[in-house]
């Protein structure tokens, strides 16, 4: 990351500190963002992985494995995000609708099942074909999450993305758990050890998982938590909880997603915060889309173009098919469902995690991953955004396309 | 466009409309999600209809002509119960109450719909205040004249309909003071209030032809007062009831409106005349206002009372018609809610004053909805 500054004159006075890049990034992506905004109608987050992008083709990306600044950053940004969409999962609707149930399983089979099958058929040795299958199972949170809240989108298709997202972000984390559990016992495929890693770290994340909860009911009984002040403890909360995870290795993702969903679940009553923890979030928030959108280099996307687009399609198309077919059946209209499906494509931060994940568990390996899962996500970053805009633009979900909600008495 | 023939309807049948609010179960503010539930809905057998509305996070049902309160409620119920069994699996939640508390009119929205434009232009800040959501009722007329008699006669009882239904405390967020807002809002048209005062069928045509002819109205839509007539149907329709919170409450309205258009067919308590309309604004205010609590001129007599004392004494007046019209049942929980729980308002007020959080008091507004004691 330093290689930049060395031409710069005053290079003598030694390499910027890490808040100066810091500092950059954000004024970089927030420009970038504003920009978007105001030219075009799209959403920020465009902006904010275009500013990635420059990063990246200037050479001065994020690098696997992650650096522990930005490791740190990630973590704490996607925390957020999967606290909160956890915290709109009502499980109870997966039991009045099964074939929602069914869609949300069927979607990740589906997908993991074709990305490893379309890998091998394109002859990558099957246990990379395995591991580009789990982390192909999560859809993105951080876009489903922020575009739908930019553009103020709502409906079925809004309401269905976060849901599915938030559960396929579910399996595909705990899939990578036994993965790791796995390749730790040195490839063998020992059912009972990864079965073994599998429990311990599903218990520590639920421990986890539940203490913030808890922490979070109590303070939602006293404060009021939709203002931003007293939610501020919520995403001093959540960045301690994913704290905890990482110093105890357990899953930074499993801990706030489990965390969200046992609050939405065991309480019925109606809460709410403001959506990303507003200012301090959203700060956060722009730092995970700009280091995640450069998160590649021009010498990987051509070392994993060709299965990366593999990856991509065999994805896209096993999500969209299982959507499609049981839309009907989740109670969805056909238009509605093809718009779900597209919703799905993103493929971002979780993914990035996952990879780093791995790599910490065994260098070698993760590095075999890194070209195709990281010009997959790169590939996908800017796409992402836009499908899920054009696919709630699609289903009329979004505010300034619904129709009017004023009407004249009648 | 001439009113056309009034059509022939039985005495005394009732039909009931509600507007009801679609919201989401996450911070149960309004939500969306008409479509979806219209299409849910299709094909499913109902005594009555289930329609959409022009804001997508409205919808509307109705029963067919029935005979009276009970028959009312029995198909209120069933359309309940698929409606919720739709909305279950949509996760999406349906209420009562004639505003939503807290949702929030975004200045930034642009709405693309032409008629949109025209409202908020027309309207100005007045438009923010017309996602409001009512409940009707239509009472069969065997002719017009009768109608018109059966209207001016009604007209009497507008305040204590007000004061029994009102629903609606808060808007956007804030308690308003008022027992029922959402009449505010319709206050606000040009051509809201009451009918004129004729007794014949041909002079309210003759009326009518004269508005027309200023180019103000086009259609009986565009009054917006409290009873119309509704030639189509051959009913008058009430106007003025917030949608309640229970299918319970909402036939037990009809049903008492229902016993006051018996008594006033049967007995013919008092002569009507232009004079009676003197502290007709007068008596809707209060009964927006203060709900139960207002005070109410009589206008014959000029007394003052309050809407509470007036509304019992009117029940007991109204006996014998109820046991007529098989209503006692009706008028047994509308009087047990005049004298001990209050309105619909009073009960939104205590929650919040209990959950200081109007999605909380939203959610308990479903929970009722869909069955739940208070």
């Amino acid at each position: 990351m330093n290689d930049l500054w060395s031409w710069v004159p005053w290079s003598t006075l030694g390499p910027p500190d890490v808040p100066v890049l810091l500092a950059a990034v954000v004024v970089a992506g927030a420009i970038a963002g504003e920009l978007i905004a105001r030219t075009t109608r799209l959403p920020r987050v465009v902006g904010y992985t275009l500013a990635g992008w420059a990063a990246a083709l200037g050479g001065f990306g994020v690098t696997l494995p992650l650096n522990p600044t930005a490791r740190l950053l990630i973590d704490m940004a996607l925390a957020l995000l999967l606290f909160e969409i956890g915290s709109r999962v009502r499980l109870r609707w997966l039991r009045h609708n099964p074939g929602l149930l069914a869609t949300s399983v069927l979607e990740s089979l589906a997908a993991g099942v074709a990305v490893y099958l379309a890998l091998v058929f394109i002859g990558q040795p099957s246990l990379v074909a395995g591991a580009c299958a789990v982390l192909a199972i999560p859809a993105s949170a951080a876009v489903a999450g922020r575009v739908a809240q930019e553009i103020r989108a709502e409906g079925q298709v809004t309401q269905r993305m976060g849901y599915l997202t938030a559960l396929n972000t579910l399996y595909g984390v705990l899939a990578l758990v036994v993965l790791k559990g796995w390749i730790e016992t040195e490839r063998a495929p020992d059912l009972l050890v990864a079965a073994h890693a599998l429990l311990v770290s599903s218990i520590g994340a639920l421990l986890l998982a539940a203490l913030l909860g808890l922490a979070v009911s109590l303070a939602a009984r006293r404060l009021d938590l939709r203002q931003e002040g007293p939610a501020l403890l919520v995403l001093g909360l959540v960045l301690l909880a994913v704290s905890a995870a990482r110093w105890m290795g357990v899953s930074t993702l499993l801990v706030p997603l489990l965390a969200g969903m046992l609050l939405r679940n065991v309480s019925d009553r109606a809460w709410s915060w403001p959506r990303h923890f507003g200012t301090a979030g959203g700060l956060l928030v722009l730092l995970l889309f700009v280091m995640v959108g450069s998160a590649w280099s021009p010498a990987l996307l051509v070392a994993g173009g060709a299965a990366a687009l593999a990856l991509l399609a065999a994805r896209a198309l096993a999500k969209a098919l299982v959507v499609w077919l049981l839309s009907r059946w989740s109670q969805l209209s056909l238009k509605k469902g093809i718009a779900l499906s597209m919703t799905l494509t993103p493929l971002s931060a979780t993914a990035l995690v996952m990879l780093s994940e791995l790599e910490r568990a065994d260098p070698a390996f993760g590095a075999g991953l890194a070209p195709i899962v990281l010009t997959a996500v790169a590939l996908v970053e800017l796409i992402g955004p836009v499908a899920v805009l054009v696919a709630l633009r699609f289903a009329g979900e979004v505010a300034s396309e619904a129709p009017a909600p004023a009407k004249e008495p009648t | 466009m001439s009113l056309g023939h009034f059509a022939d309807s039985r005495a005394l049948t009732l039909g009931v409309e509600l507007e009801l609010q679609i919201v989401n179960t996450q911070d149960y503010d309004l939500a969306p999600h008409a479509s979806d539930l219209m299409r849910l809905m299709k094909g499913k057998k109902l005594p009555g209809d289930v329609k959409p509305e022009i804001t997508s996070s409205m919808i509307e049902l109705s029963t067919g002509v029935c005979d009276g309160s009970a028959q009312a409620l029995a198909q209120l119920r069933e359309i309940r119960d698929v409606l919720l069994d739709a909305a279950q699996r949509l996760e999406i939640g349906l209420c009562g109450g004639g505003t939503h508390p807290f949702q929030h009119w975004k200045r930034q929205r642009i709405y693309a719909t032409p008629r949109f434009h025209h409202i908020s232009e027309l309207y100005g800040y007045l438009s923010k205040q017309f996602t409001i959501f009512g409940q009707h009722v239509h009472v069969g007329c065997p002719g017009p004249d009768q109608a018109l008699v059966l209207l001016h006669g009604l007209s009497r009882y507008i305040p204590h309909l007000i004061a029994l239904a009102a629903a609606s405390p808060f808007v956007q967020g804030e308690d308003t003071g008022f027992d029922s807002a959402r009449l505010n809002s319709v206050f606000a048209f040009p051509l809201s209030g009451r009918a004129p005062f004729v007794q014949t069928w041909a002079e309210f045509e003759a009326f009518y032809a004269k508005m027309t002819r200023t180019g103000v109205v086009a259609s009986m839509k565009d009054f917006y007062w409290d009873i119309r007539p509704k030639p189509e149907f051959g009913t008058i329709e009430v106007r003025v009831l917030d949608t309640p919170l229970t299918v319970e409450k909402a036939a037990a309205l009809a049903g008492l409106i229902q016993c006051i258009a018996r008594w006033l067919r049967v007995e013919r308590p008092f002569d009507l005349s232009e004079d009676d309309y003197l502290a007709y604004t007068f008596n809707r205010f209060q009964a927006c206002r203060f709900g139960l609590d207002g005070t109410y001129v009589d206008p014959t007599s000029g007394e003052h009372r309050v809407l509470r004392d007036d509304l019992v004494a009117l029940i007991d007046k109204l006996e014998v018609h109820a046991m007529e019209l098989r209503a006692e049942d009706a008028l047994l929980l509308l009087r047990s809610e005049i004298t001990t729980s209050g309105n619909d308002a009073g009960w939104l007020r205590a929650l919040y004053e209990r959950e200081h959080q109007l999605s909380e008091v939203v959610r308990r507004q479903t929970l009722r909805w869909g069955g739940a004691p208070a």
